[in-house]
C-alpha cells in the first residue's frame, strides 16, 4: 500500500498546534459541582460503610476519607490540565489516582501519630487501615475519574459532530445561492449587446441575413428566459438552442468560429434539462474559441451507444486551465444533471491533442425504459 | 488642416467593423480608414506602421485586448473605445474622461463623439504645427476654444487605464483558485472539478486523487494543492492527506487526540493526526 499515512511524529508542524485552552479553565472545568458532590457523596458512603470495621469516632473517619478523597479529586483534575502525549490519558489518570490516595491516606496517619512513621508502620490495625482507606480511595477515585473521562469524550464527540453539521449547512446553503444565480443572470449584457450591435448592422444595411438572425435571437432568448419548470424539457428542442447560439455566435466572428450540429433524430424527444448543452457550448466558446485570436471549431453531437445516451461538445480551441473559471453555468451543470436524472448521467470532460477540450454527458438508460422513450 | 485625419478600426467583429466604417463614412466624409485590425495585436502593429490620427478600439478582443493595446499605442493617438454594455467599463472611462462608444450605438451618439474626436485632432495639428520646426505653417483652423479640449494628460490616462487593464484581467475567466485537476487517466488527460475530489492523499513523490469517478495520480504535491484549493470546503487533516468537508460522513474521535475520517459512500477511513484534529475543535 504505497499511500499508507506515515506515522506521526509528535510536534512536528509546531504552528498547527491547536491553542490551548486556559490550563486554569480546564482545571476548573474538572472540577466541577458535579464532581465535587460526587466526590463528597463517595466518601459519606465510604465512611458509613467502614465504620464498623474502625475504632475511631464516625466524625474522625469521615474526616479522613472526605481529605482522601477530595485530595485525589484535584489531584486528577491537574493531571488533567497537563497536556501530555507519552501515555494515553486513561493511564496517567490511574496513576495518579492510585499516588494521590496512597500519598493522602498516608499523611493523614502520619498526623494522627505526630509524624511518627515506625509508629504507623509496627502498628497492625493502623497498616490494616492504611490499606483499606488508601485501596478505597484508589478503586473509587479511579471509577469517579474514568467516569469523568468517558463523559468528557462523549461531549467532545457531539460537539464534533454539532461543528461538521454546521459547515455541512453553510456549504449547503451556498449550492442553493448558487442555483440561485442561476435562475437569474443567464443573459449576459455582454453577449446581448454584441449581438444586438450586429443584428443593427445587419438591419441598417438592409442585408437579407437579418430576418435568420432575429428569429435565432429570439429562440435564444425565449430559451434562457429564467424558468422554474423544466416540464417539456427534450433533447430536440436543446439542440436547436444550441444552434441558434452558435449560429449567432458564428455571425459574431465568422472568421473565428466553425461548428457542426449533428443530433440524432432518433433522440428528439430524449428528456433534457433546459440549458444543458448550451452550458457546455457556451463554454467551449468562452475558454476554448473566444481567447483565441485564430478561433477554432465546435462539433455537437448526440447519439446513443447501447445503454447510454452520449451528448458530446467537442471543441479545438485553447483549452481551459487548471483554474479557469467555470463560469456559473458548468458548476452547477452537475447539480442539474443530478436533480434531473438522479445518479443516472455524469459529466466527464478531457483535454484533447494538441489543444482542445472534450465534454461528454453520459446517461446510462435501461433498455426497456429507453424503448418507450425513444420510439 | 494639413492633409487628411485617417482612422483605425479595431474589432474581432468583422460585421461591426463594416458597420462602424459605413456610419463614419457618411457622418465624417473626409475621414479616411487607413486600416482595419482584428485584435490588439495587429492594432499595435497597424499604428507603428500607419500612424494614424484616431483609433476606434473595441475593448474586449482575443489575446491582447482594446485597453493593454491602447497603452501601448503611445500618446499621439487619439483614442475611442468602443464597448459593449459593460458597466465597469463604461464607469471608467467616463472617470478617466475618456472618448468611449458603447454598442450598439446611434448615428446621433456617434456624431457627437466624432464632433470632439474633430476638435481634438485639429488642436493637436496646430499644436504641432506651432512647434518649432514647423513654425512656419500654423494652420488657422483650429478653433478658438479648443485649447480646453486638449488632450488628456498622458499621466492621467495612463493611470486610468492601468486600473481598466487590471480590472479586465481580474475578470478574465484566469482565476487564482483550482477549479480542476489536471490527472492522466490512462491515455487521456481527464479535468476533474475540485468538488467532485473525494480526498487527496500523498506519499513522496505523487498525489493520489480519489473522486467520484474514479482515482488518479497527480504531481502536484499537498502543499500546492492547499494553495490552490477552497479552504472552507477543503481541509488538511493529515500531514500527507486532505479531505472535502462534502464528502464527510463522520468523525470518530480515537485515541491519543486523534481521530478517524468515515466517508460518504466510500469504505476506507482517512486518519486525523494530532496536529490538525484541532480543525474539528474550532468555531
Amino acid at each position: 500500500m504505497p499511500f499508507l499515512p506515515p506515522a506521526v511524529t509528535p510536534g512536528l508542524d509546531p504552528e498547527l498546534e491547536p491553542a490551548p485552552r486556559s490550563r486554569w479553565a480546564r482545571f476548573l472545568r474538572a472540577l466541577s459541582p458535579r464532581a465535587i458532590a460526587l466526590t463528597l457523596i463517595s466518601s459519606l458512603v465510604v465512611a458509613v460503610l467502614m465504620n464498623p470495621i474502625f475504632e475511631l469516632p464516625f466524625m474522625v473517619l469521615l474526616g479522613r476519607t472526605l481529605f482522601v478523597g477530595f485530595i485525589t479529586l484535584v489531584a486528577r483534575s491537574a493531571a488533567l490540565v497537563w497536556r501530555q502525549r507519552v501515555v494515553p490519558p486513561w493511564v496517567l489518570q490511574s496513576v495518579t489516582v492510585f499516588c494521590a490516595a496512597t500519598l493522602a491516606t498516608l499523611a493523614v496517619y502520619l498526623l494522627a501519630t505526630g509524624g511518627d512513621i515506625s509508629a504507623v508502620v509496627t502498628h497492625w490495625g493502623r497498616v490494616q487501615g492504611f490499606v483499606l482507606i488508601s485501596g478505597t480511595g484508589t478503586i473509587v477515585g479511579l471509577m469517579l475519574a474514568l467516569g469523568a473521562l468517558e463523559r468528557q469524550r462523549d461531549s467532545e464527540a457531539k460537539a464534533m459532530s454539532l461543528e461538521l453539521a454546521l459547515q455541512r449547512s453553510r456549504l449547503e446553503r451556498l449550492a442553493a445561492d448558487a442555483r440561485l444565480a442561476v435562475l437569474t443572470a443567464q443573459v449576459e449584457p455582454h453577449f446581448l449587446f454584441n449581438t444586438l450591435a450586429n443584428v443593427q448592422a445587419l438591419v441598417e444595411t438592409g442585408s437579407p441575413r437579418a430576418p435568420a438572425v432575429l428569429r435565432s435571437l429570439i429562440a435564444y432568448l425565449k430559451a434562457t428566459m429564467p424558468r422554474l419548470d423544466d416540464g417539456d424539457a427534450q433533447l430536440g428542442r436543446e439542440i436547436a438552442l444550441v444552434r441558434s447560439y452558435l449560429e449567432l455566435m458564428h455571425l459574431r466572428m465568422p472568421d473565428r468560429l466553425r461548428f457542426t450540429v449533428d443530433g440524432d433524430p432518433a433522440l428528439q424527444g430524449f428528456p433534457c434539462p433546459p440549458m444543458l448543452l448550451l452550458t457546455l457550448v457556451e463554454n467551449a466558446v468562452r475558454h476554448g474559441i473566444d481567447p483565441s485570436e485564430t478561433g477554432g471549431g465546435i462539433v455537437v453531437t448526440s447519439r446513443r451507444d447501447g445503454g447510454v445516451v452520449r451528448l458530446v461538445v467537442r471543441d479545438d480551441g485553447v483549452g481551459m486551465g487548471e483554474s479557469a473559471a467555470p463560469g456559473t453555468g458548468l458548476t452547477n451543470l452537475r447539480e442539474r444533471l443530478a436533480t434531473f436524472y438522479g445518479g443516472a448521467a455524469r459529466l466527464e470532460l478531457t483535454e484533447l491533442a494538441p489543444h482542445g477540450l472534450l465534454a461528454e454527458i453520459l446517461i446510462d438508460v435501461p433498455a426497456a425504459d429507453s424503448q418507450r422513450r425513444l420510439q | 488642416m494639413t492633409g487628411s485625419v485617417r482612422a483605425l478600426i479595431v474589432d474581432d467583429e468583422p460585421l461591426l467593423r463594416t458597420h462602424l466604417a459605413h456610419h463614419l463614412a457618411q457622418l465624417w466624409p473626409e475621414l479616411e480608414i487607413a486600416g482595419e485590425a482584428r485584435n490588439g495585436r495587429e492594432a499595435v502593429d497597424l499604428v507603428e506602421q500607419l500612424r494614424p490620427d484616431v483609433v476606434f478600439l473595441d475593448v474586449h478582443m482575443p489575446g491582447m485586448n482594446g485597453v493593454e493595446a491602447a497603452r501601448l499605442m503611445g500618446p499621439d493617438v487619439q483614442i475611442v473605445f468602443v464597448t459593449a454594455y459593460e458597466q465597469y467599463a463604461v464607469a471608467a472611462f467616463e472617470q478617466g474622461a475618456i472618448d468611449y462608444l458603447v454598442k450598439p450605438f446611434d448615428a446621433e451618439r456617434l456624431g457627437e463623439s466624432l464632433a470632439r474626436l474633430r476638435r481634438r485632432v485639429a488642436e493637436r495639428r496646430r499644436l504641432e504645427a506651432g512647434g518649432p520646426s514647423r513654425a512656419a505653417s500654423v494652420s488657422g483652423e483650429a478653433e478658438a476654444g479648443a485649447a480646453a479640449l486638449g488632450k488628456l494628460p498622458t499621466g492621467e490616462l495612463d493611470a486610468v487605464l492601468a486600473v481598466l487593464a487590471g480590472e479586465l484581467r481580474r475578470r478574465a475567466p484566469a482565476e487564482s483558485r483550482l477549479q480542476w485537476i489536471r490527472a492522466s487517466v490512462g491515455q487521456m488527460i481527464k479535468l476533474i472539478p475540485v468538488d467532485e475530489v473525494i480526498y487527496f492523499r500523498s506519499d513522496e513523490k505523487y498525489t493520489l486523487v480519489v473522486w467520484v469517478g474514479g482515482e488518479a495520480l497527480i504531481r502536484k504535491s499537498i502543499r500546492e494543492l492547499l494553495d490552490g484549493l477552497e479552504p472552507e470546503t477543503f481541509i488538511q487533516i493529515h500531514r500527507s492527506t486532505i479531505v472535502n468537508l462534502r464528502f464527510v460522513a463522520q468523525v470518530i474521535k480515537g485515541p491519543n487526540e486523534t481521530a478517524e475520517v468515515h466517508l460518504k459512500g466510500r469504505s476506507e477511513t482517512l486518519s486525523v493526526s494530532r496536529n490538525h484534529v484541532h480543525w474539528f475543535r474550532q468555531y
